[in-house]
C-alpha cells in the first residue's frame, strides 16, 4: 500500500514535470515561428501543442537510455525517481522565472543523477552512459545546429538574395509552417520520451515492470498529454528571449534556424542521444543569425543561456539530492514524498503568484 | 578511452544526417522560392515559355522538399 502511494505520487510528479517540459519549452518550438510572424501566437502554439503530442508516439530509443543508461537501475527506489524530478521541475521553475531558455532534458538528467547519487552513492551514477549519451552529445549537438543554420542561411541568401523580398518572406513564412510543425514533432519526440523513461524506471524498480520493458501504453498516452498540454500552456517569457533577444530574426532565418533544429533532434531520437531540445534550437537560432553577420548574434544574452545551460546539470544535482535528504527525513514510507509535494506546490503557487503580479511580458493576443 | 564510451558510429551518422537534412531540405525550398518568385516575374513580362521552366523547377522543388521531410520522418519512425 504504502509502495502505491508513492508510486502515485512518483507517477504524478512526471507528468508534472513533462508539463512544465512542455510550459517551459514552448519557445524553443514556436518562437522563430511567431517573431517572423508565419503565424499567429495562439494557432502558433496550440499548432505546437497537436504536433508535440503526435511526436511522443514516433520514437521510444530515447525513452530507454533514460530508463537504463544513466544511472543504475538496481540502486534506484521510486523516493530517488521522486526527488530527483522535483529537482528538475524546480530548477525548469526558477529558469522560467528569469526567462532564460534552458535545458529541461539536463535538468532531469541531473535531478535523477543527483537524487542517486544522495542515496547510494557514486556507484549508483552509471558513468559511461551519462558521458557517452549525455554530456558528449549535450556538447556536439547545439554545435551542429548552429553550423547546420548557419549554412542554411548561406545557402538562402545565395538561392534568393536577388529576388524581392516580399516574395521571398511570404516563400519562407509558408516554409516555417512546415518546418515548425517538423520542430514540434521533434520536441514531443524527444521530450516527451524523457519523462516515460523516467516513469518505465520507476514501475522496473517498483516491480510493476519487468527490467528491460519498454513504456506501457498509458505512459506513452499520458506523457505526449503533460507535454502537450504544458506546450498549449505556453511559457511566454522564453518566447521572448527566444525568438528577438538572441537576434532580429528575418523569416528565412526563423526557416533555417527551425530547420537545423528539426533535423538535428530528430537525428539524435533516432540513435536514442536524449539532447536538449532548448540548446539545439537556441544553437540553430545562433548559427541562422551568425550566418548573416557575426554582429546580428547578441553575445551577451547568448552568453546568459550558455551560463543556464553550465548550471543546470550541477544545480538540479544538488536540488535532487537536497529533496532526496528531506524526503528521507520522514523514513522510507509515503509521508516524506507527501510532505515534499505539499512544499513544492506551495512554491510553485507562490512563484506563479508573484510573476502574474509582476505581469506578463508578452501579452497573448 | 572515450573512444569505448561513445558510439562513434552513432553520432557520426547523427551528425551526418542533421548535415543532410538542415542544409539539404533549406536548399530544395529556397530553390522552390526561386521557381515560384521566377515564375511570377517572367509572367508578367510575357515570357511563357521561361515561366513555365521556372513554374516546374519550383514545383519540382517543392514536392522535392516535402518528399525529403516525409521520408525523414519515416525513417525515424523505423528504430
Amino acid at each position: 500500500m504504502q509502495n502505491d502511494i508513492v508510486m502515485v505520487i512518483v507517477v504524478g510528479t512526471a507528468l508534472a514535470f513533462d508539463f512544465t517540459n512542455g510550459f517551459h519549452d514552448t519557445a524553443n518550438v514556436v518562437a522563430t515561428s511567431i517573431s517572423t510572424r508565419a503565424m499567429a501566437p495562439r494557432l502558433a502554439i496550440a499548432y505546437a501543442a497537436a504536433l508535440n503530442f503526435a511526436g511522443a508516439f514516433i520514437s521510444l530509443a530515447v525513452a530507454a537510455t533514460v530508463a537504463s543508461d544513466v544511472v543504475s537501475s538496481g540502486a534506484i527506489t521510486p523516493t530517488v525517481v521522486f526527488a530527483g524530478l522535483i529537482g528538475a521541475i524546480c530548477w525548469n521553475l526558477i529558469t522560467w522565472y528569469f526567462g532564460l531558455p534552458s535545458s529541461s532534458s539536463h535538468a532531469l538528467i541531473g535531478g535523477v543523477v543527483g537524487a542517486a547519487f544522495a542515496a547510494a552513492g557514486p556507484d549508483a551514477i552509471l558513468g559511461d552512459g551519462l558521458l557517452g549519451k549525455v554530456l558528449i552529445p549535450a556538447v556536439v549537438a547545439p554545435i551542429v545546429a548552429f553550423v547546420v543554420g548557419g549554412l542554411a542561411i548561406v545557402i538562402c541568401y545565395r538561392v534568393v538574395g536577388r529576388l524581392k523580398p516580399g516574395q521571398v518572406g511570404r516563400g519562407y513564412r509558408l516554409g516555417q509552417i512546415a518546418s515548425g510543425g517538423l520542430l514540434a514533432l521533434a520536441h514531443g519526440t524527444n521530450d516527451a520520451q524523457k519523462t516515460m523513461g523516467v516513469i518505465t524506471l520507476a514501475l522496473v524498480t517498483n516491480g510493476s515492470l519487468a527490467a528491460g520493458s519498454d513504456p506501457p501504453t498509458w505512459v506513452i498516452v499520458s506523457a505526449a498529454s503533460a507535454i502537450a498540454l504544458g506546450t498549449y500552456s505556453g511559457g511566454w517569457r522564453i518566447i521572448r528571449t527566444m525568438g528577438s533577444r538572441i537576434i532580429k530574426m528575418d523569416p528565412a532565418q526563423g526557416f533555417s534556424a527551425s530547420g537545423a533544429g528539426a533535423a538535428v533532434i530528430l537525428a539524435s531520437s533516432h540513435y536514442g542521444f536524449p539532447l536538449s531540445t532548448t540548446q539545439v534550437i537556441s544553437g540553430g537560432v545562433m548559427g541562422a543569425g551568425a550566418g548573416k553577420r557575426l554582429s546580428a548574434v547578441r553575445w551577451g544574452v547568448a552568453g546568459n543561456i550558455v551560463t543556464a545551460w553550465l548550471m543546470t546539470l550541477p544545480a538540479a544535482a544538488g536540488i535532487g539530492a537536497l529533496t532526496y535528504g528531506v524526503t528521507r527525513i520522514f523514513g522510507t514510507g509515503s509521508v516524506g514524498p507527501i510532505v515534499v509535494t505539499a512544499a513544492a506546490l506551495a512554491l510553485v503557487a507562490a512563484a506563479f503568484t508573484r510573476r502574474v503580479r509582476a505581469g506578463t511580458p508578452v501579452p497573448a493576443p | 578511452m572515450l573512444a569505448t564510451i561513445v558510439d562513434g558510429g552513432a553520432l557520426l551518422k547523427t551528425i551526418i544526417a542533421s548535415f543532410i537534412a538542415g542544409v539539404g531540405v533549406t536548399l530544395i525550398f529556397s530553390i522552390a522560392i526561386l521557381g515560384a518568385s521566377r515564375f511570377a516575374d517572367m509572367n508578367r513580362d510575357g515570357r511563357p515559355a521561361a515561366a513555365v521552366a521556372f513554374g516546374v523547377l519550383g514545383l519540382v522543388a517543392l514536392l522535392a522538399a516535402g518528399a525529403a521531410v516525409v521520408v525523414g520522418i519515416i525513417v525515424m519512425t523505423r528504430k
